[in-house]
């Protein structure tokens, strides 16, 4: 992409205000997204983007710029205006470059052009006509496709270079259906690092018929309870909360300026036995894997928490120098407009020892989470809020009335300790997680059925009375 | 060096050659993002970058590209992309480019020309001065989280085949703090905010004390038994709430069935205090320009006036489907994304009493500082449910700090329940940028304790 004697060159020029590290980021991104709504295939964009940025690491500061052109003197000019940001004099060797090839092997069976664009917006024209025949009150559908090969190369001046392809492709669906003026919705999406052979695993058009159904079910749903009770979440995409309540605090950065509920907590319980997290940007086919992260570390498996004992946090190049110890290979940016920051690949709580139909038989009075929207945490109290998108109350262990408008508040490391019921039923979600700080990444998740025994409800229907505080 | 409006003509005559009608876009853009911890400097960014957007209509076919490379052979291979592309999309009569119009000769300030004379050291200062701000409001405040200045100065180019052509440069400075409280009760985050089209707009001492100010109120806050009541919300969460809910309030929205407001037009939504306006020519407005993202002149648009809807926001497609013109709304936030209809600068008219005049009128109830949500609140089903942190009121008096509790009624509720407005309007810049106040509203389940 660029020659080894161009890098040598931009190395020199970036470290000679006294960097310790120069590292160059190429990335050449090509996609391709359709989108459908009212029965009308209404966008079909293709993008091309290129570019590098250079880094430079002083201490505890980074500094980075980055350009859209790669020639030599625009890759120079970048590696000035980042050396710019310090003023002391070249103290850095700059080691000769030596490839480093990945074990790991993501293979892409089925090349993105194996479809044609028409085929391709035939799977969203599909999705659109099933959920429409499917039931009289489906108001609108919406559907997606998006493409994504992203090929990045990494040098430094400690002599790394490494090449990495990504292949990202997803399907997403959202429907409507409407009934006495009342609005509901469902949506889902499937996706991976792979090629068309995602659609020989995901099927779009059962995908359509579910949406449907919640959709649908959803318009008789009453309003949620408010107040603290019971919840049993579902398994699969319901490890979101686990990403968004804890796998953020343990984020090398939060963790390493003390902002986070989980500083200096290596070695001590912070969650219940029942509960082992993991996080491994290994997995074939996932959408948070990567051979190397955006740092060029090799990606790795990282056992956060053993049976409730805090083990390890996700670590970057920067906060791992800072520490002086290895990275985790959790070093992940946007594109090359963006500098890495410690980010989660694919994280997941792993199977516990609960049949899962007997933790919704467990609870007496309670909420049973089938499908969890988005979420917020904030890291530094450890608060979580969720919406749910798919509820039914549980009463005397029986899953009765679907109920809407609901969220779900909580506090990540106690919720952690709390948790008393972990299924057998482990399940990574569909691939259609996408985490948002300050910059996104595709990522992925996984939980079995947990059953968590106080959290507040934030519905509408005050089951307390009126009562002052 | 390249004049980029010329370039966009030369697309769209070229492409428009093929029997099509072409739209082109070139954004230019030079950014810096400055992020101090404990008085160092952190992370540094200086960088500038462009690219080119070329949109396609086809016999109501619309096909999009865009590249980062703007050398000759790209740019073809762009707008060639664009032509394939529409051939598979589904026609739609009403997807036409706009006729040219005549754009008001009106400065809206929103050019800082003394912006690119600042120098990075002194904007480094100022991030410097956030963080000072922010550990200096109590001693509780233990330390801060993203403390970040960031500007942005675009140059956007944009011609069409119907003969438009026009072009504008905007500047755009925030500044940002989480300021990190802490006492034996545990830790709490707030943030502080400010933003503006002018660098000497912004005040470093007002955005770290925000924060502090933010964090240190909330600290050892305690849940309140679940009721149902009065809830203020302060202006940077009223702020919030009101960027879910512009979304209602657009003809997409509304032409498919994705509003809470669908039907509604006309009618009495909220109550008489609720005024709701987007306007994209407003004088220093964050996002104002002189014509929107396909080329029509901005304009403003009271959209619920004393509580009745009255109007929706408009690009030339929906508007065209409605049979009324464009309000000129239609958004390009870069040159990657296909022109969309969005919010301008969107804000809630502010009222005549201060925020403590409003807190001082509730007998009982939750003063609102933060709220927690993604999705919690939703413009198509209307449903509002979120985390919430603040301030216990009891007798017009703030008594003890809440938090670990969930406020949720129904949008349409919420805008039929405001009984108090605040005159301490700001601007906020969450989805486009958002104005408004203190609100009072009635009638808010507060989730919280047995």
């Amino acid at each position: 992409m660029i020659p080894k004697e161009t890098a040598t060159k931009v190395f020199s020029a970036a470290l000679r205000t006294g960097g310790d590290l120069a590292e160059i980021y190429v990335e050449d991104r090509a996609s391709l997204s359709l989108r459908l709504e009212e029965s009308k295939l209404e966008q079909a964009v293709r993008g091309a983007d290129r570019g590098a940025g250079v880094r430079v690491l002083f201490g505890n500061l980074a500094a980075y710029a980055y350009t859209d052109d790669l020639s030599k003197e625009s890759l120079l000019e970048a590696a000035h205006a980042a050396a710019a940001a310090a003023g002391g004099s070249s103290k850095t060797q700059v080691i000769g470059l030596t490839r480093r090839q990945s074990p790991l092997k993501f293979p892409v069976l089925k090349p993105f052009d194996s479809l044609s664009v028409a085929d391709k917006a035939q799977t969203l024209h599909r999705i659109d006509e099933t959920a429409r025949g499917y039931d009289p009150h489906v108001s609108q559908v919406m559907a997606g496709y998006n493409e994504l090969r992203r090929r990045v190369w990494i040098f430094n001046s400690e002599g790394l270079y490494v090449q990495d392809d990504r292949n990202m492709v997803e399907v997403r669906a959202m429907v409507l259906a409407q009934k006495d003026g009342i609005i509901q919705r469902a949506s889902q999406g499937f996706g991976g690092q792979t090629g068309m052979e995602l659609f020989d695993a995901h099927d779009p058009v059962a995908m359509s018929r579910e949406l449907v159904e919640v959709a649908v079910k959803m318009l008789d749903a009453r309003p949620a309870p408010a107040g603290e009770m019971t919840v049993v979440i579902n398994n699969g995409w319901g490890g979101v909360l686990f990403h968004e309540a804890c796998g953020h605090a343990m984020e090398a950065d939060y963790v390493s300026k003390g902002s986070s509920a989980y500083t200096g907590m290596v070695g001590q319980r912070v969650a219940s036995p029942l509960i082992t997290a993991v996080d491994d940007g290994t997995i074939p086919g996932r959408r948070g894997s990567l051979r190397f992260d955006d740092d060029g570390t090799p990606s790795s498996r990282t056992v956060l928490i053993e049976e409730g004992i805090l083990e390890e946090y996700m670590w970057d190049l920067v906060e791992a120098r800072r520490m002086n110890r290895e990275s985790t290979g959790n070093g992940r940016r946007q594109s090359f407009r963006h500098m890495p920051i410690p980010r989660m690949t694919n994280t997941y709580i792993a199977a516990g020892p609960h049949d899962p139909e007997e933790i919704i038989r467990s609870v007496k009075k309670g909420l049973y989470v089938k499908r969890l929207g988005g979420g917020q945490a904030d890291i530094a109290k450890g608060d979580f809020v969720f919406t749910v998108t798919e509820g039914y109350l549980i009463e005397d262990g029986k899953l009765t009335a679907p109920v809407r408008g609901a969220s779900l508040m909580g506090n990540g490391p106690k919720a952690l300790s709390e948790i008393d019921m972990v299924g057998t039923d482990f399940a990574l979600d569909p691939g259609q997680g996408r985490c948002g700080k300050g910059q996104w990444a595709r990522v992925s998740l996984g939980q079995p059925t947990v059953r968590i025994p106080r959290l507040v409800v934030g519905g509408t229907e005050d089951i307390s009375g009126p009562i002052g505080m | 060096m390249t004049d980029y409006l010329e370039l966009t003509q030369d697309i769209v005559r070229r492409t428009a050659a093929r029997g099509v009608e072409a739209e082109a876009i070139v954004m230019d853009r030079q950014e810096t993002m400055i992020r101090v911890d404990r008085s160092q400097v952190e992370q540094l960014l200086r960088s500038g970058s462009k690219g080119l957007g070329v949109r396609v209509i086809d016999g109501g076919r619309v096909g999009y590209a865009y590249t980062s490379d703007l050398t000759s052979g790209s740019i073809e291979e762009t707008w060639q992309a664009a032509l394939a592309l529409a051939r598979v999309a589904t026609p739609d009569e009403h997807r036409a480019l706009p006729d040219p119009q005549s754009i008001p000769d009106k400065d809206l300030e929103i050019w800082d020309s003394d912006l690119s004379g600042i120098s990075t050291e002194e904007k480094i200062t100022f991030a410097k001065q956030v963080e000072e701000a922010t550990l200096a409001y109590d001693p509780r405040v233990v330390m801060t989280n993203r403390c970040t200045y960031e500007d942005e100065s675009v140059h956007v180019y944009l011609a069409n085949s119907r003969g438009f052509a026009g072009s504008y440069g905007r500047t755009v400075v925030v500044s940002y703090v989480r300021g990190i409280g802490r006492d034996e009760g545990g830790q709490t985050m707030a943030v502080g905010l400010g933003v503006s089209n002018f660098y000497r707009d912004l005040d470093a001492q007002t955005i770290g004390q925000e924060a502090g100010q933010r964090a240190v109120q909330i600290l050892g806050g305690q849940p309140v038994k679940t009721q149902t009541g009065s809830v203020v919300f302060d202006a940077m969460v009223t702020g919030e709430i009101l960027s879910y809910l512009s979304m209602a309030l657009t003809a997409e929205a509304m032409q498919r069935g994705r509003s809470f407001l669908i039907g509604k037009m006309g009618q009495q939504v909220g109550s008489d205090k609720v005024s709701l306006l987007d306007n994209g020519r407003l004088k220093r407005g964050l996002v104002s320009a002189p014509f929107d993202g396909e080329g029509v002149p901005t304009s403003a648009t009271r959209l619920i006036d004393e509580g009745v809807l009255q109007s929706v926001i408009y690009d030339t497609y929906t508007a065209r489907k409605d049979g009324v013109a464009s309000t000129g709304n239609t958004q390009r936030t870069s040159h990657r994304n296909l022109p969309q209809l969005g919010p301008s600068n969107f804000y809630l008219q502010a009222g005549t009493f201060s925020p403590d005049e409003i807190i001082a009128s509730v007998d009982r109830g939750l003063y609102v500082t933060r709220i927690m949500q993604t999705g919690g609140t939703d413009p198509i089903t209307g449903d509002c449910s979120m985390g919430a942190s603040g301030l216990w009121i009891e007798n017009g008096q703030l008594v003890r700090p809440v938090s670990g509790v969930t406020v949720a009624t129904r949008l349409s509720n919420l805008l039929q329940n405001i009984v108090a407005v605040g005159d301490d309007l700001r601007v906020v810049p969450f989805r486009g940028s958002i104005g408004a106040p203190t609100i009072r509203v009635e009638g808010v389940t507060i989730g919280g304790t047995r």
